[in-house]
């Protein structure tokens, strides 16, 4: 039997459409969960997909993925990478699948609400591809990680992460259940979708393929280049809703949806991309400092897609850009320092060499960040190893959850408001901004810091903080992940006086 | 007296830090109790120096014997702490 092709009848299919009867528009499609509100009813037809699939080829060519990503697994699992990588490298491994495989399912649901509540049926079609393609990421990043599982129990943690309460996963949680689900359909895919995915995700799994493959990872490369394919279909399905904000008197609007997710997004990023692309991966396959990928695919290709649909850059353009410079070594000064505090064995990443090239590519950080890691460094140098490990707690940004860091001598500050009866501090003037603008979505939740001070956790010293986070309890905690071999170049400096 | 939780921003530092103090310590007693998380842990000792602590933000420091209960510091606000001759 002869099939149609595909041009014949998809536009049939997609704008299928119900008309009820018995119910009310508002009663099939719930404003609240649908959003939109404003927008003529006649505009959701016209929802254009950029990328048209239909089921059967979807189902092939998402079988080849699998087949493709799954085969080169089989093929490579007697090659013993565990042992034969950078620790670094399996530290980016650890880092990564505990941090995003379940917030995949997470993505799943999203995309299921799109397919039941948005208005536009083009949407809903692409949507439950979209949801199809997340429930694959969760399944694959769980089952990868697994067979590490009986070589290192931090890759327990690829199961456990997002039902802790680890400072990360609190950062993490606060973040996703923000853009991508607590918010009716139309905002969700301006968030997670445009800004999220197609700012950071798809651009970020491009680099760390690249990372992957040069580290010799095939396995982990394989499984990431699948994974992005599908992200850059479905990261799509904002754009069309963007332009129709646009077209339809909502520009400001939507420029404020962009304000937001960018800075959240790119907070987040910091930690999961940041540090290990600076840090993490090792100095001989390194090809580009966070910075310069961030320049290159972010602020070039990002910022050009959004001046595309008529928006501007953010408000806070120049906080962000100095913020390249600097938020992320701080980030990894502290993840370093709390090392015990993480599922994964973080990397120093500061031996002499190392050193030069964080400073080539970020000209001033031995005179910043680098001073402090030489009190570190002296410490472990001579022994005091105690003192490598602070006896507090970090204070924590109301907004991104993250620690409150600047760079030494220069921008560390604390901005604080009073709203209601309690005080929030903000790692910075974009944290607080968000936060202003809608301060009962937010006014609510606790970071790490006030959950001590409230007595919910206890005992209330480290002991009784890591013990909330789960370590040593789902699994070992953090500690240098090269068993500080990377110290012998300055024991034998300081022998040579 | 009570337990006064402060943010501490000790100068040289990368990170703001919790820090426990009484609200009967005098400020030199606060800047020891910062200093124990941020001197020789991340930022260099100056002996001889002594460290004095003021407000985020403001010009002048507190006085060194003054009661943290008479600074008008409310909990969890920041404190900078800075190397000085005296």
């Amino acid at each position: 039997m002869a099939l149609l092709e595909r041009s014949e009848w998809y536009d049939l299919a997609r704008a299928t459409e119900w008309t009820p009867t018995y119910i009310t528009m508002d009663e099939l499609f719930p404003p609240e969960h649908s959003g939109g509100v404003g927008l003529p009813d006649d505009v959701w037809a016209a929802y254009d997909e950029p990328y048209k699939v239909s089921f059967r080829e979807y189902v092939d060519v998402q079988r080849q993925k699998d087949e493709g990503a799954y085969s080169v697994k089989a093929a490579l699992e007697r090659s013993d990478l565990y042992n034969k990588a950078d620790p670094g490298w399996i530290s980016i491994l650890k880092e990564h699948y505990a941090a995003v495989a379940l917030v995949e399912y997470g993505a799943a649901l999203q995309e299921s609400r799109f397919a039941r509540w948005n208005k536009a049926p083009g949407m809903r079609n692409m949507a439950t591809f979209g949801m199809l393609d997340e429930m694959r990421h969760g399944q694959i990043q769980l089952y990868f990680p697994h067979e590490y599982i009986n070589k290192d129990r931090q890759f327990e943690w690829s199961h456990q992460t997002m039902w802790s309460n680890n400072w990360v996963a609190l950062g993490a949680r606060h973040y996703f259940d923000d853009i991508m689900m607590t918010r009716d359909s139309v905002e969700t895919s301006i968030y997670a979708n445009f800004a999220f995915e197609t700012g950071f995700t798809n651009l970020q799994f491009i680099g760390l393929s690249g990372d992957a493959a040069n580290a010799g990872d095939f396995t982990f490369s394989k499984l990431i280049q699948s994974i992005q394919s599908d992200e850059a279909r479905h990261a799509q399905l904002g754009t069309p809703l963007l332009q129709m904000l646009i077209e339809n008197g909502q520009k400001d609007k939507a420029q404020n949806h962009i304000d937001v997710s960018f800075w959240r997004s790119y907070r987040l990023f910091t930690i999961l991309s940041g540090i290990p692309m600076d840090y993490y991966v090792p100095l001989d396959v390194r090809e580009s400092s966070f910075k310069e990928f961030m320049e290159e695919w972010i602020v070039t290709q990002f910022i050009k897609s959004i001046e595309d649909l008529g928006l501007e850059k953010p408000w806070y353009w120049d906080i962000f850009m100095a913020d390249l410079d600097e938020h992320h070594h701080g980030q990894h000064l502290g993840t370093y320092s709390w090392r015990p505090t993480l599922w994964w064995d973080p990397a120093a990443g500061v031996s002499p060499e190392e050193r030069d090239w964080l400073e080539e590519k970020y000209p001033g950080w031995n005179d910043t960040f680098g001073k402090v890691w030489d009190v570190i460094i002296d410490n472990m140098v001579n022994g005091r190893m105690d003192k490598t490990v602070p006896g507090t707690l970090p204070m924590v940004c109301n907004l991104s959850q993250l620690p409150i860091v600047g760079t030494p001598g220069k921008t560390l500050k604390d901005i604080s408001i009073v709203h209601g009866d309690r005080k929030y501090h903000f790692a910075s003037e974009v944290d607080k901004w968000i936060f202003q603008q809608n301060p009962e979505r937010y006014r609510h939740h606790k970071n790490l810091i006030d959950r001590f001070l409230g007595g919910d956790i206890q005992p209330a010293n480290l002991d009784g903080v890591l013990e909330y986070m789960g370590l040593g309890v789902i699994g070992p905690g953090g500690d240098d992940v090269h068993n500080y071999a990377w110290l012998d170049a300055y024991r034998k400096i300081e022998l040579a006086g | 007296m009570a337990l006064f939780p402060i943010s501490s921003h000790f100068h040289g530092d990368f990170v703001l830090k919790l820090v426990p103090v009484d609200t009967e310590n005098t400020m030199d007693e606060v800047a020891i109790a910062a200093a124990e998380h941020s001197v020789g842990v991340h930022v260099p000792d100056q002996p001889g120096k002594v460290i004095r602590a003021r407000k985020q933000g403001a010009s002048e420091p507190f006085p060194r014997t003054m009661i943290l209960a008479d600074t008008g510091l409310e909990p969890t606000d920041t404190v900078e702490f800075y190397y000085s001759e005296a």
